[in-house]
């Protein structure tokens, strides 16, 4: 016999237990050994940046499609993004982490593609009614002494350029040939700094028409008049007609100027002065050749230009040192010596070697000297200490006189645009602490992006935002699972007959759609883009969203501290600690 | 860098009593955004009779049905059935069960329902052993491994059942596999079997910090490497013969795999190569079973 159940309602059902209550109450925090907390890193590039640029923000702009906001990020901390994006030797580049993944992000040409687009906008920044404190004299408008005005017109000073040369710019000017730094960029970027109420006075030279005394009216003084003296040969003939110093070559064909040379033109020296006036007289017309007493591996000059002067047709000879220039009617022999490579000297360069009896001669109508650049010293004023060619500064520029501060390539063996840059924006900042009464030190020790040299403008200006943990992300900090790898996007080139033709500018900026792609490869290493991996990945469900948005904020109630976010945190940003017991 | 969208309901409460990092939390957590609310789940003796919480609590926020280690299959058929009478017959009706509930005890009552077709999603979350009670060895555990019943000294010496080829030979509407260092694929997967009718079966692997030996940190990375080796492709199998095979790019040899787990660190170099030898078969055949074409 089968019995048939019949439940009339809930109440005649068997018991089943059944679970109402949440479990909420049980704090699995607890358990936590360790606590991940986010913590934006500083970034390889940005703390290689002499200028100090923040190159993740203003590359995660370009993602974004906010090229407007790339090049406001830009600005903080440098005036001269379509100098620096076309003739900086882009050190972020080379210590960018994506190097070791497949090829670095292509920094320079996005900086150059923001500085473009700003232009084609006719983007500037414009000076608010802001009333004007100190006055202070800038000596030199050159990469560092404009950087320095630029930065102290934004705090508020009331800031005069002088200058000897008719045209503000210095060795940007007269240095670098156009077809590498056209002239148009150079100007808007200059008048740019003017806009904000920098007056720039050309044609006054310090120490002839100007000197201390004239500025006592001005509370501060920088002094970055450059290093402008070509380096003699230091040879018998070393000064005779038809041989010329390569800066001041430069500086004519930079300005204008008629050059008279011959065809053959010999060019003695291998830094970047030499490559620029061997690819400039090609532009001539002429035929060039450079002598170099090391070897190629040794060369200071950046690579890309020389790959770029040897295509143009420029010859280089290795291992050779004239130690004679004879003339004869127009032409002249140069006597030279081959070279070996010895020990490494000082510079820690194999130091080279004469190869006794190994004389020979070199023939040509001219003979450049591009040995190396020097301080011009006598017109400085007294007082001033000064060592192996230098200006002697502390660290923040202040040369132990009142008042007066020296910067750029006067104080420095680094002759680089980005570190003339750099230090203009250092002393800058240093004249502010020295008016207002501030240990300019410890300012600096504040705002050094990583370790050093370079330093932030941004956070001397807003200490509480963007904070940052001066810890440089490496690539064994990164997971890279989540990058895939792409090839490094390139500047297209002119073709080299077109090249030689002319002072054009030789490469072509990248398109919006270019830049967006090569800014999508970076890493963005040490800052949170939001990719949400810490979110998706929580076992816990203890990331907390605020909407849709992440807050940067763990919910420590429940973290069990697994540490998933830590280890899949593709740009680590996110840190762990040990909890106190 | 994209990021991930995933769904913004947590049906995963905070309190639950999973491991630190445990990767089981993760498949349940993301299994539940594309589940959604209007789902029942029934849980077979496993980790997640223990995990949601105890009686009168639950971690879990959609209705859950313990049940017996064998009866996984036969509790969905007869809960689908009750919802039907009702004529309720939106509300998803899932099986959580673990690799033990699903290769071993319960394969008798999942073959059952699978073979009538019943009207449930079957997730198998896989952490290949009885993890739960101690980490004894199941038909799930991978060759050669570790466990306590599988001994350094005599580690396992069969390879993983593979229940994938067992569920298509039943010819389900709908089979895949996942794992948690791909959700995205995890969620479109769970999401297009929800819009199936009749069984559908995924195979989820779980990757388990203390029955692997492994940091806790790094159970995402054990699940991706899995894909990458090769140990645990992606794929799907529609109505028993279509396969669409998830090609990863990155591919690695499974020693990167092994390497990082407590459970494979007495191998030698030769099982190794066993063990790779083993996945490219089974590799080969999982292609090959995806080139097939009907004449």
């Amino acid at each position: 016999m089968t019995k048939q159940f019949v439940f009339k309602g809930a109440s005649q059902m068997p018991m089943i237990s059944v679970s109402l209550g949440h479990m909420d109450w049980n704090k699995t925090g607890a358990w936590r050994a360790q606590r991940p907390f986010y913590e934006d890193k500083t970034s390889p590039c940005s703390a290689a940046c002499p200028v100090g640029n923040d190159i993740v923000g203003f590359i995660q702009k370009i993602t974004e499609e906010d090229f407007e906001g790339a090049w406001n990020l830009i600005r903080e901390e440098n005036p001269f993004p379509g100098v620096c994006g076309r003739v900086c030797f882009h050190p972020c580049e080379s210590k960018c982490n994506r190097r070791e993944y497949d090829e670095p992000i292509a920094i320079h040409a996005l900086e150059r593609f923001v500085s473009d687009f700003a232009s084609n906008l006719n983007k500037k920044i414009r000076k608010g009614p802001g009333a004007r404190k100190n006055k202070i004299a800038v000596i030199g408008s050159g990469p560092a002494g404009m950087s320095c005005a630029y930065h102290l017109a934004k705090l508020d000073y009331d800031v005069t350029v002088f200058e000897s040369s008719s045209l503000a710019g210095g060795m940007l000017r007269t240095g670098i040939p156009s077809y590498r730094l056209p002239k148009d960029v150079l100007d808007r970027e200059i008048s740019n700094i003017a806009e904000l109420g920098v007056e720039i006075r050309t044609g006054i030279p310090f120490g002839e028409g100007l000197n201390l005394d004239g500025l006592k009216n001005y509370q501060a003084i920088f002094i970055a008049t450059g290093a402008h003296r070509g380096r003699d040969l230091h040879v018998p003939g070393g000064k005779g007609r038809g041989v010329f110093s390569g800066l001041d070559l430069l500086k004519k064909i930079n300005l204008g100027r008629k050059v008279t040379l011959g065809d053959k033109i010999a060019i003695v020296g291998g830094g970047n002065t030499a490559i620029d006036v061997a690819r400039s007289v090609v532009r001539l017309g002429k035929k060039a050749t450079i002598l170099y007493r090391r070897s190629k591996e040794e060369m200071p000059a950046f690579g890309e230009e020389m790959v770029e002067a040897l295509e143009e047709g420029v010859k280089i000879r290795y291992l050779v040192n004239p130690i004679r220039i004879q003339q004869k009617d127009s032409l002249h022999r140069l006597e030279c010596l081959r070279m070996e490579l010895g020990e490494k000297d000082e510079s820690g360069r194999r130091k080279p070697v004469p190869i006794p009896g190994s004389n020979f001669f070199f023939e040509a109508d001219n003979v450049i000297i591009a040995a190396g650049e020097e301080v011009e010293l006598f017109f400085l004023p007294k007082g001033l200490e000064k060592r192996e060619g230098i200006v002697l500064t502390q660290r923040d520029g202040n040369t132990g006189a009142r008042g007066i501060f020296a910067g750029g390539d006067l104080t420095s063996n680094q002759r680089t645009v980005a570190h003339a840059i750099g230090s203009g924006k250092k002393v800058a900042l240093a004249i502010d602490c020295y008016l207002n009464g501030k240990d300019s030190e410890e300012a600096l020790r504040q705002i050094l992006t990583g370790e050093g040299p370079s330093i932030s403008m941004f956070r001397y200006l807003h200490p509480q935002e963007r904070l940052m943990n001066p810890h440089v992300v490496t690539f064994d900090e990164l997971n890279t699972d989540y990058f895939e790898p792409s090839r490094r996007q390139r500047e297209t080139k002119d073709l080299i007959k077109k090249r030689i033709k002319g002072f054009r500018e030789i490469t072509s900026g990248f398109t919006e759609g270019i830049a967006m792609e090569e800014a999508e490869r970076c890493f963005s290493c040490g800052t949170c883009v939001g990719c949400e991996n810490c979110y998706v990945f929580c076992p816990d469900a203890s990331i907390i969203k605020i909407g849709e948005v992440l807050s940067h904020q763990v919910d420590y109630d429940f973290c069990k501290g697994c540490g998933i976010c830590f280890s899949e945190c593709p740009r680590g940003v996110i840190s762990l600690k040990e909890e106190a017991r | 860098m994209k990021k991930m969208e995933i769904p913004l309901s947590e049906n995963l409460g905070h309190g639950h009593l999973a491991c630190a990092g445990c990767g089981a939390a993760v498949s349940m957590r993301l299994t539940l955004k594309a589940l959604g609310e209007k789902t029942v789940m029934i849980f077979p003796a496993s980790c997640w009779s223990i995990i949601p919480g105890f009686w009168p609590y639950s971690s879990i926020r959609i209705p859950v049905v313990h049940a017996g280690f064998v009866t996984g299959g036969a509790t969905a058929s007869g809960v689908r059935a009750a919802l039907d009478i009702r004529g309720d017959h939106e509300t998803v009706v899932a099986v959580w069960a673990g690799d033990g509930a699903t290769f071993d005890i319960g394969l008798q009552a999942l073959s059952g329902a699978a073979e009538r077709n019943e009207d449930f999603i079957y997730i198998c979350n896989d952490n290949e052993g009885y993890m739960n009670t101690g980490t004894q060895r199941s038909s799930a555990t991978p060759l050669f491994a570790w466990t306590t019943t599988t001994p350094v000294t005599k580690p396992k010496e069969n390879p993983k059942k593979d229940i994938m080829a067992i569920m298509a030979d039943h010819q389900i509407p709908y089979a895949a596999t996942a794992t948690i260092a791909y959700p995205e694929d995890l969620l479109r997967k769970v999401e297009k079997a929800r819009s199936i009718r009749g069984t559908r079966f995924i195979h989820l692997l779980s990757p388990c910090s203390p029955g692997w030996r492994i940091p806790s940190e790094i159970t995402i990375k054990v699940s991706r490497l899995a894909v990458r080796s090769r140990v645990f492709p992606l794929y799907e199998i529609e109505n028993g013969i279509s396969y669409t095979i998830r090609e990863e790019p990155h591919v690695v040899p499974v020693k990167e795999y092994l390497r990082l787990q407590g459970r494979f660190s007495h191998l030698t170099d030769l099982e190794i190569e066993v063990i790779q030898e083993n996945v490219e078969r089974t590799w080969e055949r999982l292609t090959r079973k995806a080139s097939l074409k009907l004449k």
